[in-house]
C-alpha cells in the first residue's frame, strides 16, 4: 500500500531528545527518531499494523523509518519523522540563501515494505562515507 | 543515611537547552566522580547529566584512524596530526561550538582566522534566518523574568516546547506565578499556530492550525486586518478570516503579549522572510498595547555563540576568513551550502553532530575530506571522522559562560571531573592554535 501527496514536517521530539544525549549509535535512537507518525485516519488507508516499516520517498531521497500513529494529530496529509539522520535523508538541503535547509513542509509518499529492517543511525550515515 | 561519598551541587545550570534552567541539584560521587542523583531536571537535561559518567559511549583518551580502524594515541600526536590535516587544508570548514562554552567559541574564532577558513555555528541549521531578520527589521524583545512576571497573552508559534523546551513553559511562560500573574495558568492566555495539534497546542487556550509553509501569508493577513483592512478570503493559509479577526482582537486587547517562535518559522519556505512578518507585526501590535517575541533557541550556548562570534568579527554566524577578515553571507558560506557545493577539502567540528543534523548530501560531501571531530560523546559523525579529540562536558566538568535564549549570560558549573585523559574544548582548541601556528612559522 501507499499513500501520495503528503506534506513531510521535521522536528524535536522529547524521546529523540533523551535519545540523542548518549544514545546517539544505539537502538534507543532508532526507536525515537527513525520513526515516522501518521495521522490516525491517513494511517488506516496504509492497511497495515502500527510498527511496519514504511519507505518515505521526496524528491531529494528516501529512508526506511517505523510508522507510528501520531499523539499530535489530527494533522491529516501531514507525516512527522522527528529531526535527525533519518529525517535528513529526504529534507529539502536549499536554503533559499539563508543557510538554512528546508527541514519541513516536504512534499512526501510512503509506500508500505514489510519484512524490513531499519538501519540505526551509524549504518544510516556510514552508507554515505561507503558511497563516496 | 547520608553517604559521606557524595556531594550536592546547588543552582546549576543545565547545559542542555536555551531555556538555561539555573535551579538543578546534583549528587556527585565524589570518590568516583559520577554523577548519581538529579533533580529538578526536564527528561533531557536529566540524561545529559547521566551521560557525562564513563561509559561504552564516552571517549576518554584520543584516537586517530589508521587502516579503517581507530588507535588510541597521545594529545601530542593527535593534535600534530589535527594541525596538519587544518594547515595542509586550502578550505577548511570549522562548525559547531553551540554546546560548548562562550571561551571556547573565542578560541574557535582565532582558529579559524589563523588558518583563514570558513567559521560557521549551528544557528546556521537552525535559527539563522532569525538573525538575518534581526539584521533588517530589527527585533522587540525582553528578558524571560519580565514576560513570567507580566506577559497575559503568550502565542507558541511554529513552537513545541512541551517536546523542545520542557521546562520553559513551568518557568518562564505558562504555569508559573508572576509577579502582576498571581494566578498563574489563569492569568495567561495561551495560543499556539502550528500545522500539527502538537501536544503544546494540546494545552492552549486557542490553537489555530496554519497550512505547511504558509505562516508568511498569515501573519501579513493578520498585518493587514490590524491595520483594518477587510480580508477579501473566506480563508488564509488555512485559517479562516473570523479566526484571524478573533486573535487580532486578542491581541489588541492584551497588556503584554509575547510571541515565542521556533523552527517551524526558520526551516520552512521563506525561512527569515517569516521571521521578518513577525517582528514587524509585533512592531505594529506596539501601537496597541505591548508586544515582544523572543526566538527559542535550542543549543543552550547557541545565542552565546552568536554574540561571541559576533564581539570578535562583527557577525554573527557563516564567515569566510580566507580574504584574511572575515566576510559574512549565509548562502554562500554557510555550512550546509559550502558542503552541497563541495568547496570544503577538511572540517573541524566542535561539539556538535552534522552527520546527524545536515542534509544526506552535505554529509557525503564532508565525509569526502579529512574529518575531526572535538566530542565527549560516540556519535554518527564521530564514528566517522579520522581523528577524535576527546572533550569533557562544558556545564558539567569544566565551568563557562553561556547565554540563555534571552542573552542573559549564566555561568556554567563543574560538577565532577572528567573521566580519563580528556581535556575541554577550550584547551582543545588552545593547543592546536599553539600547533597550527608552529607549522606556519607564525
Amino acid at each position: 500500500m501507499s499513500l501520495n501527496n503528503l506534506i513531510l514536517i521535521t522536528g524535536r521530539t522529547i524521546n529523540q531528545g533523551v535519545a540523542l544525549e548518549g544514545g546517539k549509535t544505539t537502538r534507543e535512537n532508532v526507536r525515537a527518531a527513525g520513526i515516522c507518525a501518521f495521522d490516525k485516519n491517513d494511517f488506516i488507508k496504509l492497511n497495515c499494523l502500527a510498527g511496519t516499516p514504511v519507505k518515505v520517498i521526496t524528491d531529494f531521497g528516501e529512508v526506511l523509518v517505523y510508522s507510528t500513529i501520531s499523539e499530535e494529530g489530527p494533522h491529516p496529509g501531514i507525516i512527522f519523522i522527528p529531526m535527525g539522520p533519518w529525517a535528513n535523508q529526504v529534507v529539502n538541503p536549499d536554503s533559499q540563501s539563508s543557510g538554512t535547509p528546508t527541514f519541513k513542509g516536504i512534499k512526501a509518499r510512503v509506500e508500505v515494505v514489510k519484512n524490513a529492517k531499519v538501519l540505526d543511525a551509524v549504518q544510516l550515515i556510514s552508507k554515505l562515507k561507503e558511497s563516496n | 543515611m547520608v553517604d559521606k561519598n557524595v556531594k550536592t551541587y546547588y543552582d546549576v545550570i543545565c547545559p542542555f537547552c536555551g531555556t538555561l534552567c539555573d535551579d538543578l541539584e546534583i549528587d556527585v560521587d565524589q570518590k568516583e566522580q559520577k554523577v548519581v542523583e538529579v533533580r529538578n531536571g526536564c527528561q533531557i537535561g536529566t540524561r545529559k547529566f547521566y551521560s557525562s559518567n564513563p561509559s561504552e559511549h564516552r571517549y576518554t583518551t584520543p584516537l586517530i584512524r589508521e587502516n579503517g580502524s581507530f588507535k588510541e594515541t597521545s594529545w601530542d600526536e593527535a593534535i600534530d596530526k589535527a594541525a596538519d590535516i587544518l594547515v595542509k587544508a586550502k578550505r577548511p570548514l570549522l562548525y559547531g561550538f553551540a554546546s560548548t562554552e562562550c571561551d571556547a567559541q573565542a578560541k574557535g574564532v582565532e582558529l579559524a582566522e589563523i588558518l583563514g577558513g570558513i567559521l560557521d555555528n549551528t544557528a546556521s541549521v537552525c535559527h539563522g534566518p532569525t538573525l538575518l531578520a534581526e539584521q533588517d527589521v530589527g527585533v522587540p524583545t525582553s528578558t524571560l523574568g519580565e514576560y513570567k512576571n507580566r506577559a497575559d497573552l503568550v502565542i507558541f508559534w511554529g513552537s513545541n516546547p512541551v517536546h523542545a523546551h520542557p521546562r520553559h513553559l513551568g518557568r518562564y511562560s505558562d504555569f508559573v506565578r508572576g509577579y502582576f500573574r498571581q494566578d498563574g495558568r489563569n492569568d495567561r492566555f495561551i495560543v499556539v499556530v502550528d500545522p500539527r495539534n502538537t501536544n503544546t497546542a494540546q494545552i492552549a487556550d486557542l490553537y489555530i492550525r496554519v497550512n505547511p509553509n504558509e505562516d508568511y501569508e498569515l501573519f501579513n493577513a493578520i498585518r493587514a486586518t490590524l491595520r483594518g483592512v477587510e480580508i477579501d478570503e473566506k480563508e488564509v493559509a488555512g485559517v479562516p478570516k473570523d479566526d484571524i479577526v478573533k486573535l487580532v482582537n486578542i491581541m489588541k486587547d492584551s497588556h503584554y503579549g509575547v510571541i515565542f517562535f521556533g523552527m517551524g518559522l526558520t526551516q520552512t519556505i521563506s525561512h527569515h522572510r517569516n521571521i521578518d512578518a513577525a517582528v514587524c507585526l509585533t512592531r505594529e501590535l506596539n501601537n496597541y498595547t505591548k508586544f515582544l517575541i523572543t526566538p527559542m533557541r535550542g543549543h543552550y550556548n547557541i545565542t552565546g555563540a552568536n554574540a561571541v562570534f559576533t564581539w570578535n568579527t562583527g557577525y554573527a554566524y557563516s564567515m569566510d576568513f580566507s580574504r584574511g577578515y572575515a566576510r559574512y553571507n549565509p548562502g554562500e558560506f554557510s555550512s550546509v551550502d559550502v558542503l552541497m557545493r563541495d568547496e570544503i577539502d577538511a572540517s573541524l567540528i566542535v561539539a556538535s553532530d552534522p552527520a546527524s543534523n545536515f542534509p544526506a548530501g552535505a554529509v557525503k560531501n564532508m565525509f569526502k575530506h579529512p574529518l575531526i571531530s572535538i566530542e565527549p560523546h560516540h556519535t554518527p559523525t564521530s564514528v566517522n571522522a579520522d581523528i577524535i579529540l576527546p572533550a569533557a562536558f562544558a556545564g558539567i566538568e569544566t565551568e563557562g559562560t553561556a547565554y540563555r535564549m534571552d542573552h542573559v549570560p549564566l555561568r556554567l558549573r563543574k560538577v565532577k571531573d572528567p573521566p580519563g585523559n580528556v581535556l575541554s574544548d577550550k584547551k582543545i582548541l588552545e593547543r592546536l592554535i599553539e600547533k597550527v601556528k608552529e607549522k606556519k612559522g607564525e
